[in-house]
């Protein structure tokens, strides 16, 4: 899968610190990190960028002096986004579209403009749909407007939108089935996601095994990236395939098969564990791995 | 052609818990049903209505109309709790008003001195409840817990924050527990989880929060109902305890309750019939007449 790397965030204070001084340090550190541990993008996230869009020129520059990775501009300002898009030397990705009327209206021509791809999320102006007939229904209208405008469907990355397991888990799974049936509906497309949500609220410690487990059953059901965290070794690792028996073990539980747990390494019993409250066959808590 | 109707058969059980001792056990659960289901299986020990009573007499803020049937009775906890068992509760669920940090704040071994009197003057076993505050309950239920030891008392609630010592003792004592958490189910399970690591799951009562007609009684029901559906269809073992729905002090300070006598009847019975179908196998109540319609409700059916 490719690996968008997501550490560039306004959110994250060491970001936003650098930002604010025009110290070009930290953020070339945290560009090179990403880079040396495989990314293949990377996200510069400046969030909705109200009052100061031209912030992402500035990231955009200083990010390009350090590598030649493409780059993903990560913002829901029109604004902020051009800015972004006109300084990539290589072709990037505008993250991201929506079928929100807005953002049909001012970041499509964008994309046109840009000649870039773009991520296309299944948001609605309503939020997200509930189920995989409103994704659908949603993915397709947004998508049909692109192809108008001369997008066509390779340059497309569906976001189906993944919600925090703890706190709605259904949506977990529902969001496998909507990627399952992608290539079917849209012939070309590619897809992301933004993986680490799926675990968002989930006590800090335990949230990686659920975004690598969570990442190769998206990879199982067709998924052609995600935006993630890169220094996470043991999920690059994973992406790398290095860790078949892990990969195996998700994919027997996928498949229906009833593991027997005691058979299993410790390891691998947490891995099983988790890809079956992912999919949905046990009531998640965070005390999943305890029982 | 013969109506055939579509019996569903279910392999996940709710687990059987049993309160007080001796002559006066009562036993909650044990159905493997979906809630008053009966023409799909048998129903074992249909849902028990307790009365709720203070271990001291009531603050004047109370809605005055809810303590009329008991006259006099109020000022002591034994007589309440007698006239409680004479209205027809199954148990009797005291709860320690007095040792509210924000209230009479009362020393833990009063309270457990006042619950003892209560436990030995009456014919059916007891439910206590402390006052939610989490530092205060672990002095008095634990307290509660050793001057009432082997007595299988229904205690709670235990939270997140506060379930070890107050099961460590209920566990040296012989007593059962109620699990309280906040409206949500991953919670619920979290605390079943980390309680029957060293507590018998059937010694565990969930206490998912219930919430009166008008005050968040959807988001009860269907928790309620998700809990039993994952326990018994699903067989998930850590929301397969019997569930307890406390209404008596909620339902007893909404407005509607204290505008009017008759209005306050029907908002405590219709909230509680709607969760008795969510599936609470035990159901505390304020008002007699509450008790009255529920059990007439159910007589011939359950």
């Amino acid at each position: 899968m490719k690996i968008i790397g997501e550490n560039i965030h306004i959110i994250s204070k060491a970001v936003n610190d650098a930002v604010k001084e025009r110290n070009p340090k930290p953020i070339q550190e945290l560009a090179l990190a990403q880079a040396k541990a495989g990314a293949d993008y990377i996200d510069v996230n400046v969030g909705p960028a109200r009052k100061n869009p031209e912030n992402v020129s500035w990231l955009v520059d200083v990010i390009q002096q350090v590598t030649e990775l493409p780059l993903s501009i990560d913002t829901m300002n029109p604004g902020a986004m051009e800015n972004g898009l006109k300084l990539c030397k290589k072709r990037p990705l505008l993250n991201s579209a929506s079928g929100r009327t807005d953002s049909k209206v001012n970041m499509l021509p964008l994309a046109v403009k840009y000649k870039c791809d773009v991520v296309i999320s299944v948001l609605v102006d309503t939020g997200c749909p509930p189920d995989v007939e409103g994704r659908s229904e949603s993915i397709m209208n947004t998508v049909a407007l692109a192809n108008e405008q001369g997008i066509p469907n390779e340059d497309i990355w569906v976001d189906p939108i993944i919600l925090p397991v703890s706190g709605d888990q259904v949506q977990v799974g529902l969001c496998l089935e909507f990627v399952k049936i992608l290539q079917d509906l849209l012939p070309g497309v590619k897809g992301t996601v933004g993986l680490s949500n799926v675990s968002n609220g989930t006590p800090e410690h335990l949230r990686p095994i659920l975004n690598r487990t969570y990442m190769v059953m998206l990879e199982k059901c067709g998924m052609y990236s995600a935006i993630a965290d890169p220094l996470d070794q043991e999920l690059m690792a994973i992406n790398r395939g290095e860790r078949p028996h892990i990969v195996k073990i998700i994919h027997r539980v996928m498949d229906g098969e009833d593991v027997d747990l005691n058979s299993l390494t410790p390891e691998e019993r947490d891995y099983a564990k988790t890809a079956k409250v992912l999919k949905g066959d046990i009531l998640y808590s965070h005390a999943w791995l305890e029982v | 052609m013969e109506y055939k109707a579509p019996v569903e058969t279910y392999t996940g059980k709710v687990a059987e818990v049993v309160i007080g001792k001796g002559s006066k056990a009562v036993k909650v659960g044990g159905e493997s049903v979906l809630p008053l289901h009966t023409f799909e299986g048998t129903i074992p020990n249909p849902p028990k209505i307790a009365l709720q009573t203070l271990d001291a007499a009531p603050p004047a803020s109370w809605t005055q109309w809810v303590l009329e049937p008991y006259g006099d009775a109020v000022k002591d906890p034994v007589a309440w709790a007698k006239k409680a068992v004479e209205y027809g509760a199954d148990l009797v669920a005291i709860t320690l008003d007095s040792t509210d940090p924000a209230g009479a704040n009362a020393p833990a071994d009063a309270a457990a001195v006042v619950v003892k009197k209560v436990n030995d003057a009456v014919s059916v076993p007891l439910i206590v409840y402390g006052t939610g505050d989490e530092k205060k309950d672990v002095e008095v239920l634990v307290k509660v817990a050793e001057v009432c030891s082997g007595e299988v008392l229904l205690l709670g609630p235990v939270l997140k924050e506060n379930y070890e010592p107050i099961a460590q003792a209920a566990l040296a004592h012989g007593h059962n527990l109620i699990a309280q958490t906040p409206l949500d189910i991953n919670l619920l399970k979290e605390l079943n989880i980390k309680l029957a690591k060293f507590f018998p799951p059937n010694r565990i009562v969930i206490d998912p929060l219930s919430s009166p007609l008008g005050y968040g009684m959807e988001y009860s029901f269907s928790l309620m109902e998700r809990t039993k559906q994952t326990g018994v269809i699903f067989k998930d073992a850590m929301t397969q305890m019997p569930i307890i729905a406390n209404l008596a002090l909620e339902t007893c300070k909404t407005k509607e309750a204290k505008a009017d006598k008759k209005q306050g009847i029907l908002w405590e019975l219709m909230a509680a019939v709607s969760l008795l179908l969510a599936g609470a196998n035990i159901i505390v109540v304020q008002y007699p007449d509450t008790l009255k319609a529920l059990k007439g409700l159910m007589a011939g059916k359950v």
